[in-house]
């Protein structure tokens, strides 16, 4: 059972990344913080008996299912849909080296924040707008293998898909990130 | 062959894996700037949050007490002070004086009846006439010759 330093300190812990994913998807700083409060009340009621070790899994699930109950209520569940179907994107492009392209996003990063405080602080937000216009589900499924350091069965079960479709989000989504990350010029 | 595709994938997995967790660590940075009021909404948030776990977690020490209590209250509010086994002898009460009162009005109306069957044998006996004169249909005729109505 959970004690209640303990609580505190996890939820001190994923606070600020839960509300940026929720801001992420929902677009609304507003409702993202009622759907952390929310998540965060419901872990408490129900899961306060959990062990600590337990806690990030099932809030982030809990999370994602407050997520899908506003968009729910929103009634832009037909957004949504588009936005999960939209996998069939230009990612299979012929000419696109891959390896190439991640390697030299990679090294500009980290070049930026060498160089300049200023345009770290501008790529930064550039980069929340791209995630932000990911599609849900690869943004999700990203967010959860690559910023709260989830591995891929874990994911999945947050997610209530396969392992296999963790690994085609994600890797969808490093490749429209790096893509569009380029087109904006973070690359040498 | 196939050991180079294999080796390519790896390495394009590897390379996802590297560029993910880059972009992870950046927007860890950027989350630790979020503006003020928001920090605050969150920390009141969790504040409700760890309140809310504790009262949760006292809950099942006490869970059966209000039941207690409960009925505790409902007995007070009826009967003051009184222990249990009084409010439910007072809850039959009416019954049974109820089941008294026909026994007594039952026992009462034998009574009169036995009282006025003894009347009838006592004049009987105590009349002249012997009371096998009754049972003879000639003297039950003179009777009824005699009846003035």
């Amino acid at each position: 059972m959970a004690t209640d330093k303990e609580l505190t300190d996890f939820l001190k812990n994923v606070e600020k990344r839960a509300f940026k994913r929720t801001a992420y998807a929902v677009r609304d700083d507003d409702a993202a913080l009622d759907i952390v409060q929310d998540s965060m009340i419901r872990l408490a009621e129900k899961y306060a008996d959990r062990p600590p070790a337990e806690l990030p899994l099932v809030f982030q699930r809990i999370l994602s299912n407050a997520t899908m109950d506003w968009f729910r209520r929103q009634k832009v569940r037909n957004a949504v849909m588009t936005n999960l179907s939209d996998f069939d994107g230009g990612n299979e492009d012929s000419d696109f080296d891959l390896l190439e392209l991640l390697a030299t996003v990679e090294g500009s990063l980290g070049a930026e924040s060498a160089a300049d405080t200023v345009g770290r602080e501008q790529i930064l937000l550039l980069i929340e707008k791209e995630i932000a216009l990911l599609p849900g589900r690869q943004r999700e499924a990203f967010l959860l293998r690559y910023w709260e350091e989830l591995d891929v069965a874990e994911t999945a079960t947050v997610m209530g898909c396969s392992e296999g479709s963790v690994k085609t989000h994600c890797s969808r989504a490093v490749h429209a990130l790096a893509k569009s990350l380029r087109a904006k010029g973070i690359t040498p | 062959m196939n050991s180079t595709a294999t080796h390519s994938a790896t390495d394009a997995d590897r390379l996802e894996a590297r560029f993910g967790l880059r972009i992870g660590a950046l927007l860890n940075e950027q989350a630790q700037r979020t503006p003020h009021d928001v920090s605050e909404r969150l920390r009141v948030a969790r504040e409700q949050a760890v309140a809310r776990a504790r009262a949760t977690r006292l809950a099942p020490a006490s869970a059966t007490a209000p039941a207690d209590v409960v009925i505790g209250r409902g007995r007070s509010a009826t009967l003051g002070r009184q222990p249990g086994w009084l409010f439910r002898f007072a809850s039959v009460m009416p019954l049974i004086v109820l089941v008294a009162g026909l026994i007594a009005i039952d026992e009462w109306h034998d009574r009169q009846q036995i009282e006025a069957a003894a009347d009838v044998d006592t004049a009987l006996l105590a009349d002249e006439l012997p009371p096998d004169a009754y049972s003879d249909a000639g003297f039950v005729e003179f009777l009824k010759q005699n009846d003035p109505q």
